[in-house]
Protein backbone atom coordinates (compact mmCIF):
# COMPACT_ATOMS: atom_id res chain seq x y z
CA UNK A 1 0.00 0.00 0.00
CA UNK A 2 1.08 3.59 -0.73
CA UNK A 3 -0.27 6.84 0.37
CA UNK A 4 -1.44 9.07 -2.58
CA UNK A 5 -2.76 11.82 -0.99
CA UNK A 6 -4.67 13.32 1.91
CA UNK A 7 -6.84 16.79 2.12
CA UNK A 8 -8.43 17.46 5.87
CA UNK A 9 -10.74 20.06 5.33
CA UNK A 10 -13.56 21.67 8.71
CA UNK A 11 -14.27 25.16 9.17
CA UNK A 12 -10.57 25.46 10.90
CA UNK A 13 -8.75 25.60 7.02
CA UNK A 14 -8.16 23.18 4.30
CA UNK A 15 -4.76 20.80 4.51
CA UNK A 16 -3.07 19.50 1.23
CA UNK A 17 -0.71 16.49 2.15
CA UNK A 18 -0.77 18.07 5.50
CA UNK A 19 -0.12 22.04 4.84
CA UNK A 20 -2.70 24.57 4.85
CA UNK A 21 -4.22 25.77 1.56
CA UNK A 22 -5.45 28.87 1.77
CA UNK A 23 -9.04 28.42 0.66
CA UNK A 24 -11.45 30.23 2.78
CA UNK A 25 -10.73 32.49 5.77
CA UNK A 26 -11.13 30.73 8.72
CA UNK A 27 -14.06 32.73 10.38
CA UNK A 28 -16.89 32.31 7.41
CA UNK A 29 -19.81 30.79 8.48
CA UNK A 30 -20.11 29.35 5.19
CA UNK A 31 -16.92 28.48 4.45
CA UNK A 32 -17.43 25.49 1.59
CA UNK A 33 -18.61 28.21 -0.86
CA UNK A 34 -15.82 30.39 0.09
CA UNK A 35 -13.91 27.41 -0.66
CA UNK A 36 -15.49 26.11 -3.91
CA UNK A 37 -15.23 29.92 -5.36
CA UNK A 38 -11.33 30.34 -4.64
CA UNK A 39 -10.88 26.57 -6.60
CA UNK A 40 -12.57 28.97 -9.59
CA UNK A 41 -14.88 25.66 -10.34
CA UNK A 42 -17.77 25.83 -12.51
CA UNK A 43 -20.16 22.92 -11.05
CA UNK A 44 -23.33 24.28 -10.60
CA UNK A 45 -24.74 20.47 -9.07
CA UNK A 46 -22.44 21.45 -5.88
CA UNK A 47 -24.91 24.11 -5.03
CA UNK A 48 -27.69 21.49 -4.35
CA UNK A 49 -25.30 19.50 -2.55
CA UNK A 50 -25.80 18.49 1.33
CA UNK A 51 -22.61 19.42 3.70
CA UNK A 52 -21.21 16.04 3.35
CA UNK A 53 -21.47 15.77 -0.41
CA UNK A 54 -19.79 19.49 -0.64
CA UNK A 55 -16.76 18.34 1.58
CA UNK A 56 -16.50 15.36 0.13
CA UNK A 57 -16.50 17.23 -3.30
CA UNK A 58 -14.33 19.90 -2.17
CA UNK A 59 -11.78 17.61 -0.79
CA UNK A 60 -11.71 15.56 -3.91
CA UNK A 61 -10.70 18.98 -5.89
CA UNK A 62 -8.06 19.38 -3.55
CA UNK A 63 -6.61 16.90 -3.93
CA UNK A 64 -6.55 16.60 -8.14
CA UNK A 65 -4.29 19.74 -7.56
CA UNK A 66 -1.28 17.34 -6.64
CA UNK A 67 -2.48 14.41 -8.07
CA UNK A 68 -3.95 13.31 -11.63
CA UNK A 69 -6.94 11.46 -10.63
CA UNK A 70 -7.63 10.91 -14.32
CA UNK A 71 -5.08 8.08 -14.39
CA UNK A 72 -6.66 5.80 -13.15
CA UNK A 73 -8.90 3.33 -15.01
CA UNK A 74 -12.73 4.19 -14.90
CA UNK A 75 -13.55 1.03 -13.07
CA UNK A 76 -10.54 0.33 -11.10
CA UNK A 77 -10.92 3.09 -8.39
CA UNK A 78 -12.81 2.17 -5.43
CA UNK A 79 -15.01 4.51 -2.72
CA UNK A 80 -15.06 4.05 0.99
CA UNK A 81 -16.56 6.17 3.04
CA UNK A 82 -17.63 6.46 6.79
CA UNK A 83 -19.02 8.60 9.58
CA UNK A 84 -20.56 8.38 12.52
CA UNK A 85 -24.22 10.52 12.43
CA UNK A 86 -25.22 8.79 8.92
CA UNK A 87 -26.95 11.67 6.87
CA UNK A 88 -28.48 13.30 10.36
CA UNK A 89 -28.16 16.96 9.28
CA UNK A 90 -29.81 16.75 6.24
CA UNK A 91 -32.54 14.02 7.78
CA UNK A 92 -33.21 16.96 10.72
CA UNK A 93 -33.83 19.68 7.57
CA UNK A 94 -35.60 17.38 6.03
CA UNK A 95 -38.34 16.80 8.78
CA UNK A 96 -37.81 20.40 9.26
CA UNK A 97 -39.99 20.82 5.72
CA UNK A 98 -42.98 18.90 6.50
CA UNK A 99 -43.06 19.62 10.34
CA UNK A 100 -42.75 23.23 10.06
CA UNK A 101 -42.61 24.88 6.35
CA UNK A 102 -45.63 22.55 5.03
CA UNK A 103 -44.38 20.09 2.36
CA UNK A 104 -41.96 17.35 2.18
CA UNK A 105 -39.22 18.73 0.35
CA UNK A 106 -38.05 16.14 -2.69
CA UNK A 107 -34.62 18.18 -2.84
CA UNK A 108 -33.73 17.59 0.33
CA UNK A 109 -35.05 13.69 1.05
CA UNK A 110 -32.61 12.85 -1.92
CA UNK A 111 -29.59 13.75 0.31
CA UNK A 112 -30.72 11.79 3.89
CA UNK A 113 -28.35 8.93 2.71
CA UNK A 114 -25.22 9.36 3.38
CA UNK A 115 -23.92 7.38 0.26
CA UNK A 116 -25.49 10.12 -1.89
CA UNK A 117 -22.03 11.52 -1.88
CA UNK A 118 -20.53 8.69 -3.35
CA UNK A 119 -22.99 9.09 -6.50
CA UNK A 120 -21.86 12.81 -6.75
CA UNK A 121 -17.71 12.04 -6.93
CA UNK A 122 -19.23 9.19 -9.45
CA UNK A 123 -20.59 11.40 -11.34
CA UNK A 124 -18.37 14.17 -11.23
CA UNK A 125 -15.31 12.09 -11.83
CA UNK A 126 -17.03 9.08 -14.26
CA UNK A 127 -15.85 6.35 -11.71
CA UNK A 128 -17.76 3.22 -11.98
CA UNK A 129 -15.77 1.42 -9.73
CA UNK A 130 -17.43 -0.12 -6.04
CA UNK A 131 -18.77 1.88 -3.28
CA UNK A 132 -19.40 1.34 0.34
CA UNK A 133 -20.61 3.76 3.18
CA UNK A 134 -19.96 2.54 7.03
CA UNK A 135 -21.37 4.14 9.72
CA UNK A 136 -18.71 3.75 12.51
CA UNK A 137 -18.38 4.90 15.76
CA UNK A 138 -15.56 6.98 15.23
CA UNK A 139 -12.44 7.81 12.92
CA UNK A 140 -11.00 3.85 12.77
CA UNK A 141 -7.64 3.89 10.57
CA UNK A 142 -7.35 -0.22 11.30
CA UNK A 143 -11.09 -0.74 9.76
CA UNK A 144 -10.52 1.44 6.91
CA UNK A 145 -7.21 -0.30 6.07
CA UNK A 146 -8.89 -4.00 6.54
CA UNK A 147 -11.54 -2.47 4.27
CA UNK A 148 -8.83 -1.31 1.63
CA UNK A 149 -7.13 -4.71 1.94
CA UNK A 150 -10.52 -6.65 0.63
CA UNK A 151 -10.78 -4.10 -2.24
CA UNK A 152 -7.58 -4.72 -3.49
CA UNK A 153 -7.20 -8.49 -2.98
CA UNK A 154 -10.95 -8.15 -5.04
CA UNK A 155 -8.69 -6.21 -7.91
CA UNK A 156 -9.05 -2.33 -6.96
CA UNK A 157 -5.54 -0.67 -7.87
CA UNK A 158 -6.30 2.48 -5.84
CA UNK A 159 -9.06 3.22 -3.08
CA UNK A 160 -10.39 6.88 -2.38
CA UNK A 161 -11.25 6.97 0.99
CA UNK A 162 -13.13 9.78 3.74
CA UNK A 163 -14.27 10.04 6.85
CA UNK A 164 -17.12 12.83 6.59
CA UNK A 165 -18.86 13.82 9.13
CA UNK A 166 -21.68 16.49 9.51
CA UNK A 167 -23.40 16.41 13.03
CA UNK A 168 -24.44 20.17 15.20
CA UNK A 169 -20.86 19.81 17.08
CA UNK A 170 -18.51 18.98 14.10
CA UNK A 171 -18.04 19.23 10.37
CA UNK A 172 -15.04 17.89 8.78
CA UNK A 173 -14.03 15.63 6.11
CA UNK A 174 -10.53 13.39 5.95
CA UNK A 175 -10.26 12.41 2.29
CA UNK A 176 -7.00 9.82 1.47
CA UNK A 177 -6.20 8.32 -1.35
CA UNK A 178 -4.28 4.88 -1.29
CA UNK A 179 -2.41 2.93 -4.04
CA UNK A 180 -2.05 -0.66 -4.24
CA UNK A 181 1.36 -1.11 -5.20
CA UNK A 182 3.98 -0.09 -2.27
CA UNK A 183 5.06 -0.91 1.24
CA UNK A 184 4.54 2.19 3.57
CA UNK A 185 3.29 2.74 7.46
CA UNK A 186 0.03 4.00 6.32
CA UNK A 187 -1.74 4.04 9.93
CA UNK A 188 1.10 6.14 11.59
CA UNK A 189 0.73 8.81 8.70
CA UNK A 190 -3.31 8.78 8.65
CA UNK A 191 -3.66 8.85 12.35
CA UNK A 192 -0.83 11.85 12.74
CA UNK A 193 -2.71 14.12 9.54
CA UNK A 194 -6.48 12.99 10.81
CA UNK A 195 -5.26 14.60 14.03
CA UNK A 196 -4.71 18.11 12.01
CA UNK B 1 -24.70 -19.69 3.88
CA UNK B 2 -27.72 -20.55 5.78
CA UNK B 3 -31.18 -19.07 6.71
CA UNK B 4 -30.79 -16.80 9.78
CA UNK B 5 -34.02 -15.25 10.46
CA UNK B 6 -37.01 -13.47 8.53
CA UNK B 7 -39.66 -11.24 10.07
CA UNK B 8 -42.06 -9.21 7.44
CA UNK B 9 -45.36 -8.72 6.65
CA UNK B 10 -46.50 -12.24 5.74
CA UNK B 11 -44.44 -14.54 7.93
CA UNK B 12 -42.08 -14.54 11.09
CA UNK B 13 -39.90 -17.44 9.73
CA UNK B 14 -38.87 -18.16 6.22
CA UNK B 15 -41.15 -21.53 6.04
CA UNK B 16 -43.99 -19.40 7.13
CA UNK B 17 -42.90 -16.52 4.78
CA UNK B 18 -42.48 -19.47 1.74
CA UNK B 19 -45.49 -21.15 2.20
CA UNK B 20 -47.49 -17.37 2.46
CA UNK B 21 -45.47 -16.59 -1.10
CA UNK B 22 -46.45 -20.16 -2.48
CA UNK B 23 -50.07 -19.30 -1.69
CA UNK B 24 -49.65 -16.17 -3.52
CA UNK B 25 -50.02 -14.01 -0.37
CA UNK B 26 -48.54 -10.11 -0.39
CA UNK B 27 -47.96 -8.18 2.69
CA UNK B 28 -48.92 -4.97 0.87
CA UNK B 29 -51.78 -3.29 2.72
CA UNK B 30 -53.91 -0.27 2.63
CA UNK B 31 -52.28 2.40 5.66
CA UNK B 32 -55.04 4.84 6.43
CA UNK B 33 -53.73 8.29 6.55
CA UNK B 34 -50.08 7.21 5.95
CA UNK B 35 -49.68 9.80 3.54
CA UNK B 36 -48.73 13.38 4.22
CA UNK B 37 -51.93 14.91 2.91
CA UNK B 38 -53.79 11.89 4.91
CA UNK B 39 -53.99 9.47 1.67
CA UNK B 40 -54.33 5.53 2.35
CA UNK B 41 -50.85 4.31 0.55
CA UNK B 42 -50.57 0.78 0.21
CA UNK B 43 -47.64 -0.06 2.28
CA UNK B 44 -46.00 -3.41 3.69
CA UNK B 45 -46.35 -3.28 7.43
CA UNK B 46 -45.81 -5.49 10.06
CA UNK B 47 -49.43 -5.23 12.16
CA UNK B 48 -47.74 -6.97 15.18
CA UNK B 49 -45.16 -4.34 15.50
CA UNK B 50 -45.86 -1.61 18.24
CA UNK B 51 -46.18 1.81 16.93
CA UNK B 52 -43.50 3.56 19.33
CA UNK B 53 -39.65 1.49 19.24
CA UNK B 54 -40.63 -0.02 15.89
CA UNK B 55 -36.99 -0.50 15.02
CA UNK B 56 -35.96 -1.77 18.38
CA UNK B 57 -38.32 -4.29 18.80
CA UNK B 58 -38.30 -5.50 15.62
CA UNK B 59 -34.52 -6.06 16.09
CA UNK B 60 -34.70 -7.46 19.57
CA UNK B 61 -37.13 -10.01 17.78
CA UNK B 62 -34.70 -10.97 14.53
CA UNK B 63 -31.51 -11.57 17.59
CA UNK B 64 -34.14 -14.02 19.69
CA UNK B 65 -34.65 -15.95 16.56
CA UNK B 66 -31.18 -15.94 15.57
CA UNK B 67 -29.80 -17.35 19.28
CA UNK B 68 -33.29 -19.72 19.77
CA UNK B 69 -32.59 -21.01 16.34
CA UNK B 70 -28.30 -21.30 16.77
CA UNK B 71 -27.99 -21.01 20.25
CA UNK B 72 -25.52 -18.04 21.91
CA UNK B 73 -22.18 -19.84 21.36
CA UNK B 74 -21.81 -18.53 17.48
CA UNK B 75 -22.41 -15.17 18.12
CA UNK B 76 -20.64 -14.88 21.11
CA UNK B 77 -17.26 -15.73 19.54
CA UNK B 78 -14.24 -13.98 18.96
CA UNK B 79 -14.17 -15.60 15.48
CA UNK B 80 -17.95 -14.10 14.30
CA UNK B 81 -18.62 -10.74 13.07
CA UNK B 82 -21.43 -9.52 12.77
CA UNK B 83 -22.71 -7.01 9.98
CA UNK B 84 -25.41 -4.79 9.49
CA UNK B 85 -27.50 -3.15 6.54
CA UNK B 86 -29.83 -0.76 7.12
CA UNK B 87 -30.67 2.51 5.60
CA UNK B 88 -32.28 4.84 7.90
CA UNK B 89 -32.31 2.66 11.44
CA UNK B 90 -33.91 3.98 14.11
CA UNK B 91 -35.40 7.59 13.31
CA UNK B 92 -37.02 7.77 16.50
CA UNK B 93 -33.69 8.42 18.13
CA UNK B 94 -33.76 11.58 16.09
CA UNK B 95 -32.38 14.23 16.53
CA UNK B 96 -29.47 12.13 18.18
CA UNK B 97 -27.51 9.56 16.52
CA UNK B 98 -29.76 6.89 15.11
CA UNK B 99 -27.60 4.18 14.58
CA UNK B 100 -26.35 3.70 18.10
CA UNK B 101 -29.12 1.85 19.51
CA UNK B 102 -28.40 -0.96 17.01
CA UNK B 103 -25.08 -1.32 18.28
CA UNK B 104 -26.51 -1.89 21.83
CA UNK B 105 -29.28 -4.27 20.92
CA UNK B 106 -27.18 -6.43 19.17
CA UNK B 107 -24.45 -6.69 21.85
CA UNK B 108 -27.34 -7.36 24.60
CA UNK B 109 -28.93 -9.83 22.52
CA UNK B 110 -26.04 -11.91 21.06
CA UNK B 111 -23.00 -10.70 23.49
CA UNK B 112 -20.73 -10.15 20.34
CA UNK B 113 -17.09 -10.12 20.53
CA UNK B 114 -16.02 -7.79 17.92
CA UNK B 115 -16.81 -4.86 16.48
CA UNK B 116 -20.57 -4.44 14.95
CA UNK B 117 -19.79 -3.21 11.16
CA UNK B 118 -22.92 -1.09 9.69
CA UNK B 119 -23.09 -0.16 6.06
CA UNK B 120 -25.97 2.40 4.84
CA UNK B 121 -25.65 3.00 1.41
CA UNK B 122 -29.73 3.26 0.50
CA UNK B 123 -31.44 0.32 -1.39
CA UNK B 124 -27.75 -1.96 -2.21
CA UNK B 125 -26.69 -2.36 1.13
CA UNK B 126 -27.68 -5.51 2.04
CA UNK B 127 -26.44 -6.87 -1.10
CA UNK B 128 -23.18 -5.29 -0.01
CA UNK B 129 -23.40 -6.26 3.40
CA UNK B 130 -23.29 -10.01 2.40
CA UNK B 131 -20.43 -9.29 -0.30
CA UNK B 132 -18.48 -7.80 2.98
CA UNK B 133 -19.24 -10.80 4.44
CA UNK B 134 -17.93 -12.82 2.47
CA UNK B 135 -14.43 -10.84 2.49
CA UNK B 136 -14.22 -11.58 6.42
CA UNK B 137 -14.44 -15.10 5.88
CA UNK B 138 -12.05 -15.21 2.93
CA UNK B 139 -9.29 -12.94 5.05
CA UNK B 140 -9.62 -16.06 7.33
CA UNK B 141 -9.44 -13.92 10.28
CA UNK B 142 -13.35 -14.98 11.08
CA UNK B 143 -14.90 -18.31 10.90
CA UNK B 144 -18.41 -16.48 10.98
CA UNK B 145 -20.06 -14.04 9.64
CA UNK B 146 -23.38 -12.82 10.23
CA UNK B 147 -25.64 -10.35 8.34
CA UNK B 148 -28.64 -8.72 9.15
CA UNK B 149 -30.80 -6.29 7.30
CA UNK B 150 -33.84 -4.39 8.65
CA UNK B 151 -35.86 -1.28 7.58
CA UNK B 152 -39.09 -0.02 9.33
CA UNK B 153 -41.77 2.02 8.48
CA UNK B 154 -41.65 5.73 8.75
CA UNK B 155 -43.63 9.03 8.15
CA UNK B 156 -39.86 10.12 7.66
CA UNK B 157 -39.60 7.53 4.62
CA UNK B 158 -43.16 7.59 3.40
CA UNK B 159 -43.56 11.17 3.14
CA UNK B 160 -40.03 11.29 1.02
CA UNK B 161 -40.90 8.99 -1.67
CA UNK B 162 -44.59 10.03 -1.91
CA UNK B 163 -42.32 14.09 -2.32
CA UNK B 164 -40.59 12.37 -5.47
CA UNK B 165 -43.56 10.82 -6.50
CA UNK B 166 -42.24 7.52 -6.52
CA UNK B 167 -45.34 6.10 -4.51
CA UNK B 168 -47.69 3.86 -6.20
CA UNK B 169 -51.84 4.14 -5.08
CA UNK B 170 -52.25 0.64 -5.36
CA UNK B 171 -50.25 -2.79 -5.02
CA UNK B 172 -46.87 -2.23 -6.78
CA UNK B 173 -46.67 -4.08 -10.05
CA UNK B 174 -42.54 -4.65 -11.02
CA UNK B 175 -41.83 -4.88 -14.81
CA UNK B 176 -45.86 -4.51 -15.79
CA UNK B 177 -47.19 -2.54 -18.71
CA UNK B 178 -49.43 -0.43 -15.56
CA UNK B 179 -47.07 0.05 -12.70
CA UNK B 180 -46.96 2.82 -11.19
CA UNK B 181 -44.43 3.08 -8.54
CA UNK B 182 -43.11 2.00 -5.46
CA UNK B 183 -44.51 0.55 -2.01
CA UNK B 184 -42.73 0.67 0.86
CA UNK B 185 -42.15 -1.98 3.27
CA UNK B 186 -40.63 -3.00 6.84
CA UNK B 187 -39.00 -6.08 7.55
CA UNK B 188 -35.49 -7.64 9.33
CA UNK B 189 -33.74 -10.41 7.54
CA UNK B 190 -30.54 -12.54 8.48
CA UNK B 191 -28.37 -14.96 6.79
CA UNK B 192 -25.15 -16.66 8.19
CA UNK B 193 -22.20 -17.19 6.30
CA UNK B 194 -19.16 -19.84 7.49
CA UNK B 195 -16.83 -21.83 5.93
CA UNK B 196 -18.53 -25.09 6.62
CA UNK B 197 -21.82 -26.37 6.97
CA UNK B 198 -23.30 -25.32 10.99
CA UNK B 199 -26.07 -27.77 10.50
CA UNK B 200 -28.63 -30.07 8.59
CA UNK B 201 -30.19 -26.95 7.30
CA UNK B 202 -29.99 -25.94 3.80
CA UNK B 203 -26.89 -24.02 1.87
CA UNK B 204 -25.81 -22.24 -0.55
CA UNK B 205 -22.47 -21.57 -1.64
CA UNK B 206 -21.31 -17.63 -1.97
CA UNK B 207 -18.98 -17.48 -5.41
CA UNK B 208 -18.99 -13.94 -5.82
CA UNK B 209 -20.15 -10.05 -5.75
CA UNK B 210 -19.39 -6.65 -6.50
CA UNK B 211 -21.07 -2.85 -6.70
CA UNK B 212 -20.59 -0.44 -9.42
CA UNK B 213 -21.91 3.05 -9.58
CA UNK B 214 -23.83 4.53 -12.69
CA UNK B 215 -21.93 7.64 -12.21
CA UNK B 216 -24.56 9.11 -13.84
CA UNK B 217 -27.61 10.62 -11.11
CA UNK B 218 -28.10 10.81 -7.53
CA UNK B 219 -31.93 9.74 -7.52
CA UNK B 220 -32.44 7.84 -11.40
CA UNK B 221 -30.96 4.85 -13.06
CA UNK B 222 -28.65 5.11 -15.91
CA UNK B 223 -30.70 5.03 -19.06
CA UNK B 224 -28.42 2.23 -19.97
CA UNK B 225 -28.11 0.21 -17.25
CA UNK B 226 -24.91 1.11 -17.05
CA UNK B 227 -23.65 0.63 -13.23
CA UNK B 228 -25.84 -2.91 -13.25
CA UNK B 229 -24.03 -4.06 -16.30
CA UNK B 230 -20.47 -3.83 -15.03
CA UNK B 231 -21.47 -5.11 -11.67
CA UNK B 232 -22.87 -7.92 -13.29
CA UNK B 233 -20.27 -8.61 -15.44
CA UNK B 234 -17.78 -8.31 -12.56
CA UNK B 235 -19.47 -10.38 -10.12
CA UNK B 236 -19.28 -13.18 -12.65
CA UNK B 237 -15.77 -12.66 -13.49
CA UNK B 238 -15.19 -13.23 -9.77
CA UNK B 239 -17.17 -15.93 -9.70
CA UNK B 240 -16.10 -17.53 -12.80
CA UNK B 241 -19.18 -18.15 -14.32
CA UNK B 242 -20.83 -17.22 -17.45
CA UNK B 243 -23.97 -15.62 -18.01
CA UNK B 244 -25.68 -18.57 -19.71
CA UNK B 245 -24.54 -20.59 -16.22
CA UNK B 246 -26.91 -18.43 -14.48
CA UNK B 247 -30.45 -20.44 -13.67
CA UNK B 248 -32.45 -17.74 -12.30
CA UNK B 249 -32.09 -13.89 -11.47
CA UNK B 250 -33.45 -12.44 -8.37
CA UNK B 251 -34.19 -9.09 -10.05
CA UNK B 252 -34.53 -5.34 -7.58
CA UNK B 253 -37.89 -4.42 -9.75
CA UNK B 254 -39.18 -1.95 -8.01
CA UNK B 255 -42.08 -1.37 -9.82
CA UNK B 256 -41.04 2.56 -10.68
CA UNK B 257 -40.95 3.60 -14.65
CA UNK B 258 -37.44 3.79 -14.98
CA UNK B 259 -36.05 1.53 -12.79
CA UNK B 260 -37.66 -1.58 -14.21
CA UNK B 261 -36.91 -0.36 -17.66
CA UNK B 262 -33.51 0.32 -16.74
CA UNK B 263 -32.67 -3.26 -15.01
CA UNK B 264 -34.72 -4.76 -18.40
CA UNK B 265 -31.68 -2.59 -20.57
CA UNK B 266 -28.75 -3.87 -18.43
CA UNK B 267 -30.39 -7.86 -18.45
CA UNK B 268 -30.64 -7.66 -22.45
CA UNK B 269 -27.06 -6.53 -22.72
CA UNK B 270 -25.84 -9.07 -20.18
CA UNK B 271 -27.07 -12.05 -22.46
CA UNK B 272 -29.82 -12.40 -19.74
CA UNK B 273 -32.93 -11.85 -21.69
CA UNK B 274 -34.16 -15.14 -21.22
CA UNK B 275 -33.51 -16.31 -17.95
CA UNK B 276 -36.50 -16.67 -15.44
CA UNK B 277 -36.95 -14.07 -12.86
CA UNK B 278 -38.83 -12.25 -10.78
CA UNK B 279 -39.21 -9.23 -8.01
CA UNK B 280 -40.09 -9.96 -4.79
CA UNK B 281 -41.33 -6.26 -4.08
CA UNK B 282 -44.75 -7.33 -4.66
CA UNK B 283 -44.75 -9.65 -1.78
CA UNK B 284 -43.16 -7.60 0.92
CA UNK B 285 -42.78 -4.03 -0.50
CA UNK B 286 -39.90 -1.96 -0.74
CA UNK B 287 -37.98 -2.84 2.85
CA UNK B 288 -34.73 -0.85 1.84
CA UNK B 289 -31.83 -2.45 3.77
CA UNK B 290 -33.99 -5.41 4.38
CA UNK B 291 -34.56 -6.07 0.89
CA UNK B 292 -31.51 -7.66 0.37
CA UNK B 293 -31.53 -9.98 2.64
CA UNK B 294 -35.21 -11.09 2.33
CA UNK B 295 -34.62 -11.36 -1.32
CA UNK B 296 -31.58 -13.57 -1.17
CA UNK B 297 -33.32 -15.82 2.08
CA UNK B 298 -36.44 -15.92 -0.18
CA UNK B 299 -34.47 -17.32 -3.12
CA UNK B 300 -32.79 -19.82 -1.13
CA UNK B 301 -36.03 -21.29 -0.61
CA UNK B 302 -36.86 -21.48 -3.88
CA UNK B 303 -33.74 -23.50 -4.61
CA UNK B 304 -34.24 -25.96 -1.73
CA UNK B 305 -38.06 -26.40 -2.69
CA UNK B 306 -37.28 -26.48 -6.89
CA UNK B 307 -40.20 -23.76 -7.02
CA UNK B 308 -39.88 -20.80 -9.04
CA UNK B 309 -41.96 -17.84 -7.30
CA UNK B 310 -44.16 -15.61 -9.37
CA UNK B 311 -43.47 -12.20 -9.74
CA UNK B 312 -46.68 -10.72 -7.78
CA UNK B 313 -48.38 -7.58 -9.80
CA UNK B 314 -46.71 -8.75 -13.08
CA UNK B 315 -49.28 -9.76 -15.82
CA UNK B 316 -48.35 -7.66 -19.09
CA UNK B 317 -44.50 -6.87 -20.61
CA UNK B 318 -44.29 -3.39 -20.00
CA UNK B 319 -40.10 -2.81 -20.75
CA UNK B 320 -38.47 -2.39 -24.09
CA UNK B 321 -36.60 -5.31 -23.63
CA UNK B 322 -39.02 -8.49 -23.49
CA UNK B 323 -37.12 -9.71 -20.16
CA UNK B 324 -38.48 -13.46 -18.56
CA UNK B 325 -40.35 -12.27 -15.73
CA UNK B 326 -42.64 -14.89 -14.13
CA UNK B 327 -46.39 -15.11 -14.57
CA UNK B 328 -46.71 -18.19 -12.32
CA UNK B 329 -44.83 -20.40 -9.93
CA UNK B 330 -42.70 -22.88 -11.99
CA UNK B 331 -41.19 -26.28 -10.45
CA UNK B 332 -37.72 -26.11 -11.57
CA UNK B 333 -34.15 -27.04 -10.31
CA UNK B 334 -32.18 -24.28 -10.36
CA UNK B 335 -28.49 -24.38 -9.48
CA UNK B 336 -26.56 -20.89 -10.16
CA UNK B 337 -28.83 -17.73 -9.27
CA UNK B 338 -28.06 -13.68 -9.46
CA UNK B 339 -29.28 -11.62 -6.87
CA UNK B 340 -29.16 -7.96 -8.07
CA UNK B 341 -30.13 -4.50 -6.54
CA UNK B 342 -29.93 -0.76 -7.55
CA UNK B 343 -30.73 2.06 -5.62
CA UNK B 344 -29.97 5.87 -5.08
CA UNK B 345 -26.71 7.44 -4.87
CA UNK B 346 -26.17 5.37 -8.47
CA UNK B 347 -25.07 2.77 -6.50
CA UNK B 348 -25.84 -1.35 -8.35
CA UNK B 349 -24.99 -4.29 -6.31
CA UNK B 350 -24.95 -8.29 -6.91
CA UNK B 351 -23.80 -11.33 -5.96
CA UNK B 352 -24.22 -15.21 -7.65
CA UNK B 353 -25.05 -18.19 -5.38
CA UNK B 354 -24.78 -21.62 -6.12
CA UNK B 355 -26.81 -24.52 -4.58
CA UNK B 356 -24.49 -27.19 -2.71
CA UNK B 357 -25.04 -30.68 -4.24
Amino acid sequence: MKLIGTCKISKNGAFLNGKEVELFSSDTENWKKECYTNLNLDYSKFHKMDSLAKMAFLSTEIIKKEVDLSKYDENELTLLFANNSSSLTTDLKFINSYEVKGSPSPSLFVYTLPNILTGELAIRNKWYGENCFFIEEKFDVEFFLEQINFYFSKGSNACLCGWVESNKKNEECFLFLIEKNGKENIKEQLTTLYKQ
Amino acid sequence: MTYGSMITPIGSNSVENFSAMLREESGVDFVENSGFNNENWPLGKIKSLPNKNRYNTLLTEGCKQLTSKHGKEIFDSDETIVIVSSTKANLEDLPNDTFSSTRNILTDELGLKNKIVIISNACISGVIAINTAADYLQSNRYKTAVVIGIDVLSDFVVYGFQSLFALSNEPSKPFDKNRKGICIGEALGAVILTKEKINDDFHVEYLGGSSSNDANHISGPSRTGEGLFRSVNKSLERASVKSNDIDFISAHGTGTNYNDEMESIAFDRLGLIATPLNSLKGYFGHTLGAAGLIEVISTMKMMENNTLLKSVGFEETGTSRPINVLKNNLNKEITTVLKTASGFGGGNASLILKKVQ
